[in-house]
């Protein structure tokens, strides 16, 4: 295990990714493809939060994602991210990050950059990519190789991993292997910002970054899926790393602080999904059973239930996420996935035109204690642009994962131009 | 037995005689007119096989430029490559967004089977998760669309019951007008659908689709022309009846049997963008 610090070869990487590709043998029958955006956004909170006075926070992303088929059988993918911020979530450094392992967002990322080899039923994906497991919606207990950005915790992004993913489809039946050589974590929320909250810490006591303990070690899992007539499943199996971690608070006596580190525990996990359409609804659900040998760590199933129905021009999915600790060890932690488990959650889409759309998404715990509600309506303009508000209600006790952010409710407007 | 006995005994034989010839020519009729229905629902379904039977292809490729236009008449537009490998329902399609930016690289991905509804999964790059299409959400509206899901597969004989149901003109061509019924492991949202198929070369030229007695989504096919021995509707309009919206598929760049492979059809390939 070391402490975590990205490496700045990025600019190198990227410059072989564009070398390679141009002078690959078949360069005049290429099929390039490219998708992207800019996006602005504004973030206004109506209430102030103790350890974070802002209310308005502005912030910047362009996207750009390039595809390059040289051959039939092979296909090269690069992205790259640039961001700005007004509340110091995003590095000042312009580096190129590969990694994406800080704590801040990098100004410059390669969001992915990776070549995937197709021979017959063989599918082989290596480098820097997104790797989604599980049929769930709501809160996925299988998806292991997917880390997430949670700086603004209810609106978490997906970050890609660095590996190989070698898949094997033979009829009905698919064979999956991934290896990461490298650990990727999550993106925890910032100590000094919102959407961290410390309840019962002494006033005077500030608290310290003391950055991530990152493994070294390797991660690897297998899947195998199963497609019938109507109905799907998977198993599954991952030996590695919780990308999310465990919080290590320790206090320093000079000067006075509350010094919070982040580790990931080792964890195994055991999982499955299904989904089975029924006449009035398809039933998805998926579990996980989570082990552990870290003596911090707890060992736990999450599992989930949901009914997912399109008609007319709602699209709709509810379900229940649960959670089942079958060892207890005394630990802090971030843990977003198991803070949404005991809940009822749901989801509701309605197209009011070939532009125009409104949403609705809400998670209710089941003691009460927590509440989310968030209503979205959105306005596409020509062929470029969208315009998105939203309004998020959080409420409940500093007690409760989703409670403690009540003070966190917001509106946010976007406007986005795609090309 | 009295004359008059005779003369009522004579009627009633009259009556009776009178009465089986009248039962026969009824027996008779009802027989011709099955034999005619059975002919004429022979004859839809030769009709079909063989409309069928002159658009077999290995393959076809072709960009679609899609033209929605709601009831107020306001028109967006969305692009999409379509490539299939086989025909009918032994085909599988992949159907991929170009256009507007937003929804690049979202793609649609049908298994076709001759003896039942095809399978459907969707491709969503910005979640980068693919999701089957259940059956019961098969007659919600294709991403604003006035198609639906289920219209995207493609029909195959196999499917439906045929029935004849008279002559018709569709823009001025001569066609046959047959009513076909989807047989009960197409699991489809139509009722029944009235297909218009032209006399001169077997090429669709309308199709009504009905849910109970209302005509729910009505096809136009126009701008026929042959494409490499194949008849072909360069043209498509769907129009959603009750919302009186429609949707304008045009092909453009269509070429059939072209090379395709099988591993490009899977829920892998959809993945590779």
């Amino acid at each position: 295990m070391r402490r975590g610090r990205s490496g700045g070869s990025g600019w190198r990487v990227l410059l072989t990714f564009v070398v390679l590709v141009a002078s690959s043998p078949t360069t005049a029958a290429q099929v390039v493809s490219q998708r992207g955006f800019i996006d602005g956004s504004v973030v206004l909170f109506p209430q102030e939060a103790p350890n974070d006075p802002v209310r308005v926070i502005g912030d910047l992303l362009a996207r750009d994602d390039v595809f390059v088929k040289p051959a039939p059988w092979l296909q090269f993918a690069g992205g790259i991210d640039l961001r700005a911020n007004t509340h110091d979530q995003v590095e000042d450094s312009w580096r190129v990050d590969l990694t994406d392992r800080t704590i801040r967002r990098p100004r410059v990322a390669v969001r992915r950059l990776s070549a995937t080899v197709n021979r017959g039923p063989l599918t082989v994906d290596a480098g820097k990519q997104f790797i989604r497991w599980g049929k769930t919606d709501i809160v996925t207990p299988t998806d292991r190789f997917a880390p997430r950005d949670f700086l603004n915790v209810i609106d978490a992004e997906f970050i890609a991993v660095i590996g190989v993913r070698a898949v094997v489809q033979v009829d009905d039946e698919t064979f999956e292997g991934v290896w990461l050589p490298r650990f990727t974590p999550s993106r925890v929320p910032l100590l000094d910002q919102r959407w961290t909250v410390v309840t019962g810490q002494p006033a005077e006591l500030p608290l310290v970054d003391g950055g991530s303990v990152l493994p070294g070690g390797s991660q690897a899992g297998v899947r195998w899926s199963h497609v019938g007539a109507g109905f799907e499943y998977s198993l599954s199996f991952f030996d590695g790393f919780n990308h999310l971690p465990n919080i290590a608070p320790a206090l320093q006596p000079a000067p006075p602080s509350l010094e919070v580190t982040r580790v990931y525990p080792s964890i195994r996990t055991y999982g499955g999904d299904a989904a089975l359409p029924t006449r009035w609804a398809t039933i998805k659900g998926e579990a996980a059973y989570f082990s552990s040998s870290s003596p911090d760590t707890d060992e736990y199933v999450l599992y989930v239930v949901q009914l997912e129905r399109q008609t007319g021009e709602w699209a709709i999915v509810a379900g229940y996420a649960g959670e089942v600790v079958t060892t207890r060890r005394a630990q802090l932690t971030f843990a977003p996935d198991r803070g949404l488990t005991k809940s009822i959650v749901a989801r509701a889409s309605y197209t009011i035109g070939p532009t125009r759309s409104v949403g609705f998404e809400t998670a209710v715990r089941q003691n009460g204690a927590g509440l989310y509600a968030k209503a979205e309506y959105s306005q596409a303009r020509g062929a470029h642009w969208r315009a998105t508000v939203s309004g998020v209600v959080i409420g409940g006790g500093d007690d409760d994962f989703l409670g403690q952010y009540h003070r966190n409710s917001h509106v946010r407007a976007v406007l986005r131009y795609s090309f | 037995m009295s004359n008059g006995q005779a003369g009522h005994a004579g009627q009633a034989g009259q009556a009776g005689r009178a009465g089986r010839a009248g039962r026969t020519v009824l027996a008779v009729f009802v027989v011709l007119a099955t034999w005619i229905q059975v002919r004429a629902a022979d004859n839809a379904r030769q009709i079909v096989e063989e409309a069928q039977k002159r658009t077999d292809a290995n393959s076809q490729r072709y960009e679609g430029l899609l033209q929605v236009f709601d009831a107020k008449g306001k028109v967006s537009d969305k692009r999409w490559t379509f490539e299939r490998l086989g025909s009918h329902g032994r085909s599988k399609s992949v159907l991929r967004f170009t256009a507007p930016a937003e929804v690049k690289g979202v793609a649609l991905l049908v298994v076709n089977h001759p003896d039942r509804a095809s399978d459907q999964w969707m491709w969503t790059p910005a979640i980068e998760r693919d999701r089957r299409i259940a059956l019961q959400d098969r007659s919600t509206r294709f991403f604003g669309t006035d198609f639906s899901f289920e219209d995207l597969e493609e029909r195959d004989v196999d499917q439906y019951d045929y029935t004849l149901a008279g002559d018709d003109t569709v823009d001025g061509a001569a066609c046959w007008k047959i009513q076909s019924t989807p047989r009960e492991a197409k699991s489809s949202q139509y009722t029944r659908s009235i297909v218009w198929i032209r006399k001169d070369n077997y090429a669709f030229a309308r199709i009504e689709n009905y849910s109970r007695d209302q005509v729910v989504r009505r096809l136009n096919y126009s701008d026929i022309r042959n494409v490499q021995g194949i008849w072909t509707a360069r043209q498509l309009e769907m129009t959603d009846v009750k919302r009186g919206s429609r949707t304008r598929l045009t092909l453009d760049k269509l070429e059939y049997n072209v090379p395709l492979k099988d591993e490009d059809f899977t829920l892998q390939a959809i993945r590779r963008q």
